[in-house]
């Protein structure tokens, strides 16, 4: 028996003077990180007057400065893999800004979705690889800007783990050193929603479509606040700061409604191993956990994510859906992407919904978007690329 | 090994005493298993717990007990059953992880190449593959029909023409198709490197010796390059 609750609007827009503290006594990392540089025991990426930083609260009041420029995009394996609308639909926003970034070919998976999912790693090797790329970052004179949640849930653990325990930072130098690389750690750990989040009201500007008859209900990632949960953003203008403001906020400064639902707080289903070995599990989780509550309770028009495996498994997994009878479907996509579509982005070329599994058509009419147009630009395109034209890409490799 | 009348092997207290000290000795440990009210908001929010005989209060308590044997009964599939979402650690009033202290659990059972690890990680390999040998874990062709039946026709979207479309994506690094992002030689073998180094070759040779033999000649080949 379906609960029907007529009016679940509203609740994102509550504003608070309430500062969480969910009775949390913990010890502010940012602050021993920068004593470990005095002490020349590690190096760090420090948040520049060129990164053109915003400042943001986190759960518990501290501050988070979130560069917005000269940024070097950390990639997503899910994303890049199965939805290439994620990351391109950032560099659109970043060159529509003019901003300036490095995207390229030396940098590896953050290796957590791997280990999460079965265990073949350790901490050493774990935070290895986060300083190797970090490493990268810095060698160029970049801010390192990370993709997925689960590698900004990974790297805020690693950063913690290598500030506290010297055995760590010892293991991981000594690796370093045999690549050829430093231990460096970012002055901050930062997500790429938490970027779209402190630009939202510039890229509210942008903004083509009137979304204002769009109920979107928001999925917030668990890597994302559930991991080091006091080191996220939080607003008192936003749920009255007691959920993670990311996603909601650019939703609501694009003129959104952003409804709410029983479940928010469940995760999606993932389970980074049972998505791809026990996929009865995360499907029943998909439909009966979050899509279902988010049609029946919000009437939701969208689902907005903010993170690689939330948005492929709620996308993917509502098909199969129908040999139960569940007939409740809603489009699934990364606040990224929800604000490229509302700020104009081909939704072919840019946003590449062609990829996406629930049908997304509706929700394109709804806002007003000829879907259809695009597509057929979009073949077209194919067809020259298939007779030898070139891509037209939103950025070249740096020449050096 | 031993045996007991109904042919389930017999392990000795002293193995499974050894298994949770090699647990306490991790230097997470301290920070993954604090007190316990025994209050159970752990289990109501722990999303596996609503599919699966698992319960992360149960995780804590049995830690907290000491009791090699209790530790035991989770090293088969019980600990696998977690989502590794944290959940539990964020609703914790006294901050333990229980999903923290799963993933040591889970380390060791790969590590010491357990029986029911191999079972629950044989059907991950694809991806065991991809990651350790090229550096990212997840490309276009693999997302096809065959493999995700169930996620509907529309998957089948990958599998015709899937060069060009993905030479039509405005970002030079995904234009392949075997990958998830163009990876560079050199930052791969910057990767074994630290695979070498940490033990992760290791890891995943006692966990599976076939995938392990397969991933180092590729490993061999890239490096030779």
């Amino acid at each position: 028996m379906a609960i029907e609750i007529s009016n679940r609007l509203g609740l994102a827009n509550v504003k608070s003077g309430y500062i969480h503290s969910a009775g949390r006594k913990l010890e502010d990392i940012h602050e021993q990180l920068l004593e470990l540089e005095a002490k020349g025991e590690v190096k760090v990426i420090h948040v520049k007057d060129e990164n053109k930083a915003i400042e943001a609260d986190t759960l518990l009041g501290w501050k988070k400065k979130i560069p917005t420029n000269k940024l070097w995009h950390h990639k997503s394996c899910g994303q890049c893999g199965n939805i290439p609308g994620y990351p391109v639909s950032l560099l659109w926003f970043m060159n529509q800004m003019g901003l300036e970034y490095v995207d390229e070919r030396n940098q590896t998976s953050c290796t957590a979705w791997n280990y999460h999912g079965s265990g073949t790693s350790n901490p050493v090797g774990l935070a290895a690889v986060a300083v190797r790329n970090w490493h990268r970052a810095y060698e160029l004179g970049l801010f390192p800007l990370f993709h997925c949640a689960t590698t900004f849930g990974d790297y805020k653990e690693m950063r913690n783990l290598l500030v506290e325990h010297k055995e760590l930072r010892d293991e991981v130098r000594r690796i370093m050193h045999k690549i050829g690389r430093e231990l460096v750690i970012p002055e901050y750990i930062v997500h790429y929603s938490e970027w779209v989040h402190v630009m939202r009201f510039e890229i509210a500007k942008l903004k083509k479509y009137d979304l204002s008859n769009i109920i979107a209900t928001v999925h917030p990632a668990c890597h994302t606040y559930k991991m080091i949960p006091e080191d996220c953003i939080y607003d008192k203008d936003i749920y009255a700061g007691k959920r993670t403001a990311v996603s909601t906020g650019v939703a609501l400064a694009l003129g959104a409604q952003v409804a709410d639902y029983s479940t928010w707080y469940d995760c999606c289903g993932f389970g980074f191993r049972h998505i791809l070995t026990e996929r009865e599990a995360s499907r029943s989780f998909v439909m009966d956990r979050k899509i279902r509550p988010m049609v029946r309770e919000a009437h939701s028009d969208v689902c907005i994510t903010q993170d690689t495996g939330c948005t492929t498994t709620l996308d993917k997994n509502q098909w199969i859906g129908k040999a139960m009878g569940y007939t409740e479907q809603v489009p699934v996509m990364a606040d990224v992407m929800f604000a490229a579509l509302a700020c104009g982005a081909d939704v072919f070329k840019i946003v590449q919904l062609q990829w996406h599994t629930t049908d997304w058509r509706p929700l394109c009419e709804k806002i007003g978007i000829d879907w259809k147009k695009s597509e057929e630009e979009y073949n077209a395109y194919l067809e020259e690329l298939k007779a030898g034209g070139k891509t037209v890409n939103l950025y070249e490799y740096p020449k050096s | 090994m031993e045996y007991d009348e109904n042919g389930v092997s017999i392990v000795p207290s002293e193995f499974k005493k050894e298994i949770f000290e090699e647990a306490r000795k991790d230097f997470r440990y301290e920070e993954y298993v604090r007190g316990c009210l025994n209050c159970g908001v752990c289990t109501g929010g722990c999303p596996p717990h609503r599919f699966f005989d698992f319960s992360p209060r149960i995780v804590l308590q049995n830690m907290k007990s000491k009791d090699p044997e209790l530790i035991w009964t989770m090293m088969d599939e019980y600990i696998w059953a977690c989502f590794q979402c944290f959940t539990c650690a964020m609703i914790c009033p006294f901050l333990n992880s229980p999903g923290g202290i799963i993933a040591v659990l889970r380390e060791i059972a790969v590590r010491r190449g357990f029986e029911s690890a191999k079972k629950v990680l044989k059907p991950y390999s694809r991806v065991l593959l991809k990651l350790t040998a090229y550096g990212n874990q997840l490309s276009p062709d693999m997302i096809q029909p065959d493999f995700f039946p169930d996620w509907g026709p529309h998957i089948g979207y990958a599998s015709t023409d899937l060069a060009v479309k993905r030479k039509a994506i405005p970002m030079p690094t995904l234009q392949v198709t075997n990958l998830a992002w163009d990876v560079a030689p050199e930052t791969m073998k910057e990767l074994y490197d630290i695979f070498d180094e940490a033990g992760v070759f290791k890891i995943i040779e006692s966990v599976d010796p076939s995938l392990y033999e397969i991933i180092q000649d590729i490993v061999d080949d890239v490096r030779s390059s």
